[in-house]
């Protein structure tokens, strides 16, 4: 076992199946000679030259399309997103190639690749390098959506996704990227895709969350704990497919349900979750279900006592899960 | 091949012929054979036999034909929508186009895609979207491919000149002229766009100057002359294939019919369709077969025999062939043995 932070579990999951496995290569902006913006990609392109760690032109479009054609030729790509707020240019090779080639072509094709998109808010990047816009691929059928929280979870789920035949998009918070630390194995491992995780037991109440959400709510467990309740922290891990079961087991069992979201408020997870909690565990609910999001402004604005403000905090749980309780 | 060469419209029949005479018959069968199915297409959608629309790629025949004949069947192809012509000559059997036409659970795509969207792993040629550059960009990376394996493999891309004026065609382009990446670009310009005159989609007369910009040749070709074709892309593929870059080559060009079959076509001038039908490019190459020694008139009565038992049979297996049944919906999203239980959760 040793100590690594998210970024570093990042790094080692793509260097190991690199080496693993000559199919796979990583193409981004910034990414081979300069070894990535927050560095993910460090080092690589020393270890396997810039055939497999290609710097590409300012070209998101292209960093997605070209490797839709290349996982349609087999080669297991992994494009790099810089910053979620640059996906847009690179959204029709997302939406209308890599999730439904395979559809469209009756299965004959698969896409193999891991479109890695660095996204989220808490670090004073602005407008247009902190945006958290998951939803928008978990409104797209084909896709896997990964979300991760930890180290552990960041490397297995993405040595999973490397491995997996599916286009997969995975998230990467940059506020975890080095502030995060955790214990993992030295041997080879992988965490499933699809499959949520309990991060803390409890019986009062079920939190659901994502990224650094899971932080922000085990923040706020860990305070509610010592005024007597106890609350159930669910790491969702993946997006898409949503796996049900652990939230309605969870809910089954606490009867209440709050969901966490960076994101803004409108036709977000949370609200998909909380659809999910309704339609399959209504009666076993004690009272409504609440979401503790973003407001519905375009995320995220610069100032810091704006961006503050606009972040959902573990003190906007701890109120949202004591009105909860007292509902 | 100098950077951004013209050559002019020029008839060959004096010179030698490029190919033997087993090529240019073979050849001619492809081009005679993607005339007849895609005239016969048009006639089964007025019957009512194919559903949605049909796109018509009658009179544009050689520019798709040629450059797939001279490809191996291990090259990727990015088509468009009016690529029949690649499809016919990689060998997508007709039964199972014409199944796809049907919308039938035994064409290509088992009825999910769109007409005309012909494509499979197994012939190389990428089943298309209907955003139309975003073909361009997903066969550069099927050229990546090739280059990061070290195999010598190439990609067609297909587009037409409308194509050019998506941001994704330049990002793949400059991309490939970057990477030196083994590919051949084949810009049908049948200078209309749907409805939309060249006039009106770009500011320059010949498409081939584009490739100037990416640092890579762009020639300009008369895309009716089928020898024409015949050597450029001949060339050009020799040199993606040496590891020497991409090329594009403009083929100039004129597509007869509508848009699709719902479109009468009424915006084009009435003279302009009947200048194009005097360049038909299939009587020109007979003809200079015919010439050459290479097609005597008993070979194309065979060949059209050939074609018609083939056709009647492709139509009777797809007329045959089951439709999906409803639930098929929910299948090839994602992997075999991936979430399939959870997209069909949606049944309960």
């Amino acid at each position: 076992m040793r100590t690594v932070t998210f970024i570093e579990a990042i790094n080692e999951a793509m260097k190991e199946e690199m080496e693993r496995d000559e199919k796979v290569y990583v193409i981004g902006e910034d990414i081979g000679i300069y070894g990535g913006v927050f560095k993910a990609t460090r080092g690589l392109q020393s270890l396997f030259g810039p055939m497999r760690v290609i710097d590409s032109p300012l070209s998101e479009n292209l960093i997605v399309g070209s490797s839709v054609g290349a996982a349609a030729m087999g080669l297991r790509p992994v494009p790099e997103i810089q910053f979620s707020d640059f996906i847009t240019p690179g959204m029709d090779q997302i939406i209308q190639q890599a999730a439904k080639l395979r559809y469209r072509s009756g299965g004959s094709f698969s896409v193999p690749l891991v479109i890695r998109v660095c996204c989220g808010g808490e670090v004073g990047g602005g407008l247009y390098h902190s945006q958290i816009n998951e939803a928008w691929f978990v409104h797209c059928p084909g896709l896997v959506v990964i979300a991760p929280a930890f180290p552990y979870d960041a490397k297995g789920l993405l040595k999973a996704a490397i491995r997996d035949e599916n286009p997969c998009i995975y998230f990467e918070h940059k506020k975890l990227y080095r502030s995060i630390k955790q214990e993992i194995p030295d041997t080879d491992f992988t965490v499933p895709l699809g499959k949520a995780e309990i991060k803390r037991k409890g019986k009062d109440v079920t939190i659901v969350a994502y990224m650094l959400m899971v932080h922000k709510s085990l923040e706020a467990a860990e305070k509610l704990a010592k005024e007597g309740i106890e609350c159930e922290v669910i790491d969702m891990r993946t997006l898409l497919p949503i796996d049900k079961e652990t939230i309605l087991e969870s809910v089954k069992k606490t009867g209440r349900a709050i969901i966490v979201q960076e994101a803004p408020k409108t036709g977000g997870v949370a609200g998909e979750i909380s659809s999910i909690i309704t339609e399959e565990a209504f009666e076993y609910l004690d009272a409504p279900i609440k979401r503790v999001t973003a407001p519905d402004t375009p995320p995220i604005p610069f100032s810091p006592p704006l961006e503050h403000f606009w972040m959902p905090n573990a003190d906007k749980i701890i109120k949202a899960v004591k009105e909860t309780m007292a509902y | 091949m100098p950077v951004n060469t013209k050559v002019a419209s020029k008839a060959k029949e004096k010179l030698s012929a490029p190919f033997s005479a087993e090529e240019g018959k073979k050849l001619y069968y492809y081009l005679l054979k993607t005339r007849t199915v895609d005239e016969a297409n048009r006639k089964f959608f007025r019957q009512g036999k194919l559903l949605g629309t049909y796109f018509s790629a009658v009179g544009q025949e050689a520019t798709t034909v040629v450059p797939t004949f001279l490809s191996r069947p291990t090259d990727a192809i990015g088509p468009s929508h009016r690529e029949i012509g690649c499809s016919i000559t990689r060998g997508i059997p007709l039964k199972f186009m014409l199944a796809h036409l049907m919308a039938k659970r035994t064409g290509m795509d088992k009825g999910k895609c769109h007409p005309c969207h012909y494509g499979g792993f197994e012939y190389r040629i990428i089943t298309p979207a209907s955003t139309m550059a975003a073909q361009t960009v997903v066969v550069t990376g099927c050229a990546l491919a090739f280059k990061i394996r070290g195999e010598d493999n190439i990609g067609l891309g297909f587009f037409g000149e409308g194509a050019t004026a998506q941001a994704g065609w330049h990002e793949a382009m400059n991309f490939a002229g970057v990477q030196k990446l083994p590919i051949v670009y084949i810009c049908q310009n049948n200078l209309w766009a749907e409805s939309v005159p060249a006039r009106l989609q770009a500011a320059i007369t010949d498409y081939s100057d584009r490739a100037k910009a990416y640092g890579f040749p762009g020639i300009t070709i008369d895309g009716n002359d089928v020898v024409q074709v015949y050597v450029t892309a001949k060339e050009a593929i020799a040199r993606a294939r040496r590891g020497e870059g991409p090329t594009m080559i403009e083929c100039k060009t004129y597509r007869w019919y509508g848009h699709s079959e719902i479109d009468p076509a009424d915006y084009r001038p009435k003279d302009e369709l009947e200048g194009w039908k005097k360049k038909d490019p299939l009587p020109r190459f007979e003809k200079y077969l015919m010439e050459q020694g290479m097609l005597t008139p008993a070979d194309k009565t065979k060949m059209v025999a050939d074609i018609e038992k083939e056709l009647e049979e492709a139509f009777e297996f797809a007329d045959k062939s089951p439709l999906p049944a409803p639930e098929e919906a929910l299948e090839d999203v994602y992997a075999p043995g991936t979430f399939e239980d959870w997209v069909k959760g949606w049944l309960k």
